[in-house]
């Protein structure tokens, strides 16, 4: 799943024919100041002004302004771009035209093991959540498209008059097209409107999360996918999102300030495991982090040099499963070459390291751990035998 | 007993390098439980029309490798399963061709990162066709004593301490792989070990669902329990859950989530298995899921760490209650041992192997070349030159300054003697007829010999003699060397002569004159060329001999002399080559007017007799 942002979202409507409002994404302040000589629309009527950041509550933030002739659009515009919330810096805004409309619906494409559903209510807004049954729901099967006549039945159902049901049938198909086409897992349209001028349906506001995993399919998606964790990336995140995406294997890491106990197991599944540990010993973690599917060297050395550079942190776990086909020996060079780095820059002073692992060429890798020892580390190393996450207990037991 | 993968399976990989490893491994399997190796082909179009070699104990099978799967069932009517090692972007495809051939009735994906909407599309079809469809992102299925399918299991030796050599009573389905080995060696550990484990995937929809695989060991009387392993997303425990308290189900689930960290955790967070991730309106976190199961009536490990008690103590229960018989196990040491390599029994000192060829010079199993010793780039560092480098190869000793400058000198002045020389003129017409570099200069090297060049280890076997047994007699030399060797190497010139000498030669000898450096062979061949001038002006001491005296006199061994007029010419011939491929020459061929013709005249060739 990957979530793509309001502008990029709106065009990929548009694109699948649907009716969006105007819009035009700002980068720069130099670019806001010709903003209405590029877009006249701008001065027609009224717009509203947004962060274009993955960001949660922009609302209460103050990053969301709303009602503004073109004048104190570029104002609104000029003030939010480059601004700090909380450390982070505000790259790009979104401006959309206000349309003035008066009723407000919901509708909804979401992936389901056979296929997708179709959501439809004949409310919108924040009413929806509080209906939630008032949602009708159209299934259909992957690799099928959804029959006219069921979609009509659901407008039915979902309550719209009659005056409305083929616009909602022939824009519900339109919106499914493009989930099917564009690879998408889960896109909303809250809330979709009749133009009170011409009758149009328009949708309003989108959240698009499509399944990144299908971008090389995709060459001309020229948009990144967004953080959905209501921040941005940091750039230790981002640049190993960028080793991650060009080896074999896989290197991740998400960073959670505050914590004191830094994680850095191998296995999409051992590692959740691990983050449970520590949450349930009362530790707080300082990152989420796993490296699998025998990665080179340099790059868990790369993963490595960054999780020893989280503030703060009084102990990393290198945990891991007994490996199928990565290399013990070789993923923990990558590792302990990360160590000594770090350890000569100061980053692990007071810094305890806890190790568990099994797997092919295990002796070798854990011999060479433990050999730290004799470099000053205070490294504790664990093999198969010890049961997985037994070095949490052990290590948070001794912290505290 | 076991489930899906069994004896029966005769499997087609589909992939390149990554599947061929996974073969391997597969191997190494068969040849523990001493069962024939069952990957029957590969499909893998780039090396269409070879074979890999797969190591099976101290054999090597060779195992075709095909264009199509179309041609590879052809060949192998027996294959009825499938393992694709392809990329993402080439998974679908691969797997549905799989899924659409009539005798494969399995197919298991290891790639990762396949788009959602392919695998739910694969999902349809392995549903129409009644086949099991297993992955994306599946690390494979392995049966203990029985199959093993793909990497899972991990290296020979961890086979044996999982004690996957024969069956136990727990089944395994999990969608991390690395968990999947590691709970195969958990069930060996804490009770009698695996029927079958089967590793479904991380993704949010595997093809075959924890459902899929609970009702097949339901009906494997083999499996007495089956361990879940679990994680926040999707719904597919609450599915096992639903299924489990249906009705009275006859194994036992041992279960366990991963994922309860997850409301401490920034919400929206992505883990490492795409399906892991919170749903919509709260559903398919983990609490919920350890909820659901433990209603259900599954024991239910609170935290992984737990999860090795509860085995133990359901393993415990079916000893009690004599739903399972205590295992006999075979002595692990009776179990065949992978045969080791030949390196690894010299390591141990168990085996001694008579060397081939031994080599003086240069040790090349470190990190980098030494030469005699010196490393490579430590030379190059401390600022030594190729003058040195001849000295340790040639010589195994590191020239002093003085002897470094002169064999800088020799190599300079031979290195080119312009293109009408027989050694240039050869590599000349052989650029010419379009032939490459190394041909041609070699062609140009062959013609070093007696006549052109190649006197140079001659002239100094000889004045060394000389200067050791005929001191000061140089007529008596002369006199041996006429009756025993023949003209002295080393002396005389086709175009020199006294009153045109050869300027390099003087230029040497003087630069060596100039050292402090004792020079008993050379000053012996300057004596007999005084003498042999005065029998003819062109009877000079040539570059070969003046040489040859000189590096005999720095030390260098009779063996090498030749080989410093090679090195040093092969400079010239290379730079001849390359001159003549860039102007682009065309062939060239003698003409006739160079030729005299004397042949026999034209006449009837007489009948062939027989």
């Amino acid at each position: 799943m990957a979530k793509v942002l309001e502008g990029p979202g709106m065009d990929l409507l548009n694109k699948w024919g649907m009716t969006v409002p105007r819009h035009a994404v700002v980068t720069s302040v130099d670019q806001a100041e010709h903003l209405a000589d590029a877009n006249p629309w701008l001065c027609e009527g009224k717009t509203v002004v947004k962060a274009h950041e993955a960001l949660g509550s922009r609302f209460k933030l103050g990053l969301v302004k709303i009602d503004l002739n073109c004048k104190e659009a570029e104002k609104a515009v000029k003030e939010m771009i480059g601004k700090n919330v909380n450390g982070l810096i505000i790259s790009q805004v979104i401006i959309a035209e206000m349309i003035p409309h008066e009723k407000e619906y919901y509708m909804a494409v979401k992936s389901t093991r056979e296929g997708a559903d179709i959501l439809i209510a004949g409310l919108g807004g924040v009413e929806v959540e509080a209906n939630w049954d008032r949602v009708k729901k159209l299934s259909v099967e992957v690799g099928e498209n959804p029959e006219k006549s069921d979609l009509e039945k659901l407008a039915k159902d979902a309550g719209f008059s009659d005056e409305l049901v083929p616009g909602i049938a022939d824009f519900a198909f339109k919106l499914y097209q493009c989930h099917d086409q564009e690879d998408g897992t889960y896109i909303e349209i809250n809330p979709l409107i009749v133009r009170s001028s011409d009758k149009e349906l328009v949708a309003l506001d989108v959240v698009t999360l499509l399944d990144g995993d299908a971008r090389f399919r995709h060459p001309e998606w020229n948009f990144n996918f967004a953080a959905e964790f209501r921040r941005p990336y940091t750039e230790d995140e981002k640049a190993i999102m960028e080793i991650d995406s060009r080896v074999k294997g896989s290197v991740k890491l998400i960073e959670i300030p505050g914590g004191d106990t830094a994680l850095l197991p191998a296995g999409g599944g051992a590692s959740v495991f691990y983050s449970d540990a520590v949450v349930e010993m009362g530790g707080t973690l300082a990152n989420y982090s796993e490296y699998s599917g025998d990665p080179p060297e340099w790059a868990v050395e790369a993963l490595t040099d960054k999780v020893c550079s989280l503030p703060g942190i009084k102990r990393i776990l290198v945990g891991g499963a007994v490996a199928n086909f990565t290399d013990v020996k070789v993923t923990f060079k990558g590792i302990i070459n990360g160590f000594r780095k770090a350890k000569e820059e100061g980053k692990l002073d007071g810094v305890e390291i806890w190790i568990r692992r099994g797997g092919p060429n295990e002796k070798e890798g854990l011999a060479a751990m433990r050999a730290l020892k004799d470099e000053g580390f205070n490294i504790h190393v664990f093999d198969r035998y010890t049961p997985m996450t037994d070095i949490v207990d052990l290590s948070l037991k001794g912290g505290k | 007993m076991s489930i899906v993968a069994n004896k029966d399976n005769r499997v087609v990989i589909i992939g390149g390098p990554a599947g061929v490893n996974a073969a391997r491994r597969m191997a190494e399997f068969s040849y523990l439980i001493q069962s024939p190796f069952n990957v029957l082909a590969f499909v893998f179009p780039p090396d269409a029309g070879k074979t890999a070699e797969i190591t099976y104990g101290n054999q090597f099978l060779s195992v075709p490798i095909y264009r199509t799967l179309d041609e590879a069932v052809k060949n192998h009517s027996q294959i009825n399963t499938a393992l694709i090692y392809v990329g993402a972007n080439r998974a679908y495809k691969a797997s549905l061709e799989a899924l659409n051939s009539n005798g494969i009735n399995l197919v298991s994906m290891i790639t990762e990162g396949v788009p959602e909407k392919d695998a739910k599309l694969l999902i349809k079809e392995a549903k129409i066709r009644n086949k099991i469809f297993n992955g994306p992102s599946a690390i494979g299925i392995f049966s203990a004593g029985e199959s093993r399918l793909g990497v899972v299991g991990g290296e020979y030796n961890n086979l044996k301490l999982s004690k996957l050599h024969r069956p136990g009573s727990f089944g395994v389905v999990t969608k991390s792989g690395g968990l999947a080995n590691e709970i195969m060696w958990m069930a060996s550990q804490f009770a009698d070990g695996i029927t079958t484990a089967i590793g479904i995937g991380g993704d949010t929809y595997p093809g075959s669902d924890y459902v899929t695989y609970l009702e097949m060991f339901e009906n494997d009387q083999q499996t007495k329990a089956v361990i879940l392993i679990g994680e926040m997303g999707g719904d597919l425990e609450e599915k096992a859950a639903a299924w489990y308290s249906e009705k009275k189900r006859r194994i036992k689930l041992i279960a366990t989530v991963a994922g309860t960290c997850q409301e401490r955790l920034p919400k929206g967070m992505k883990f490492g298995h795409a399906g892991a991730k919170e749903g919509q309106q709260g559903e398919g976190s983990a609490k919920n899921k350890i909820e659901v199961l433990k209603k259900a009536g599954a024991v239910v490990a609170p935290t992984f760490g737990a999860l090795g008690k509860v085995i133990e103590e359901v393993y415990k229960e079916f000893i009690d209650n004599g739903v399972v018989r205590p295992t006999k196990e075979v002595d692990i040491d009776t179990l065949p041992d992978l045969p080791r390599k030949v390196e690894e029994f010299m390591k141990s000192g168990e085996v001694m192997v008579e060397p081939l060829l031994k080599s003086t010079i240069c040790d090349d199993r470190g990190e980098e070349p030494l030469y005699v010793g010196y490393p490579a780039s430590e030379l190059i560092d401390k600022g030594y030159t190729i003058a040195h480098t001849i000295g340790l190869l040639w010589n195994k000793k590191l020239p002093s300054p003085d002897e470094a400058e002169i064999i800088k000198r020799i190599i300079i002045l031979s290195a080119d003697h312009g293109p009408c020389v027989s050694g240039a003129l050869t590599t000349i017409i052989a650029a010419c007829a379009g032939i490459g570099l190394s041909q041609a200069v070699a062609a140009g090297l062959i013609m070093i010999g007696p006549r052109f060049g190649g006197a140079v280890t001659e002239a100094g076997r000889w004045f060394r003699y000389g200067s050791e047994n005929y001191k000061g007699e140089i007529d008596s030399f002369l006199v041996y060397m006429k009756a025993n060797v023949g003209p002295v190497p080393g002396i005389g010139h086709r175009v020199k002569s006294m009153h045109n000498p050869d300027k390099r030669v003087k230029e040497l000898i003087s630069f060596v004159k100039s050292l402090d450096i004792s020079t008993p062979v050379l000053d012996f061949a300057m004596e007999v060329e005084h003498r042999t001038l005065q029998k003819m002006p062109n009877l000079i001491l040539n570059v070969d001999g003046t040489m040859a005296a000189i590096l005999v006199d720095i030390g260098f061994p009779l063996e090498t002399l030749n080989g410093f007029f090679i090195l040093a010419r092969t400079i010239g011939l290379i730079g001849h080559w390359v001159d003549q491929k860039q102007q682009g020459s065309r062939l060239i061929r003698l003409f006739k007017y160079l030729v005299n013709y004397s042949c026999h005249k034209k006449r009837e060739v007489p009948p062939l007799s027989r």
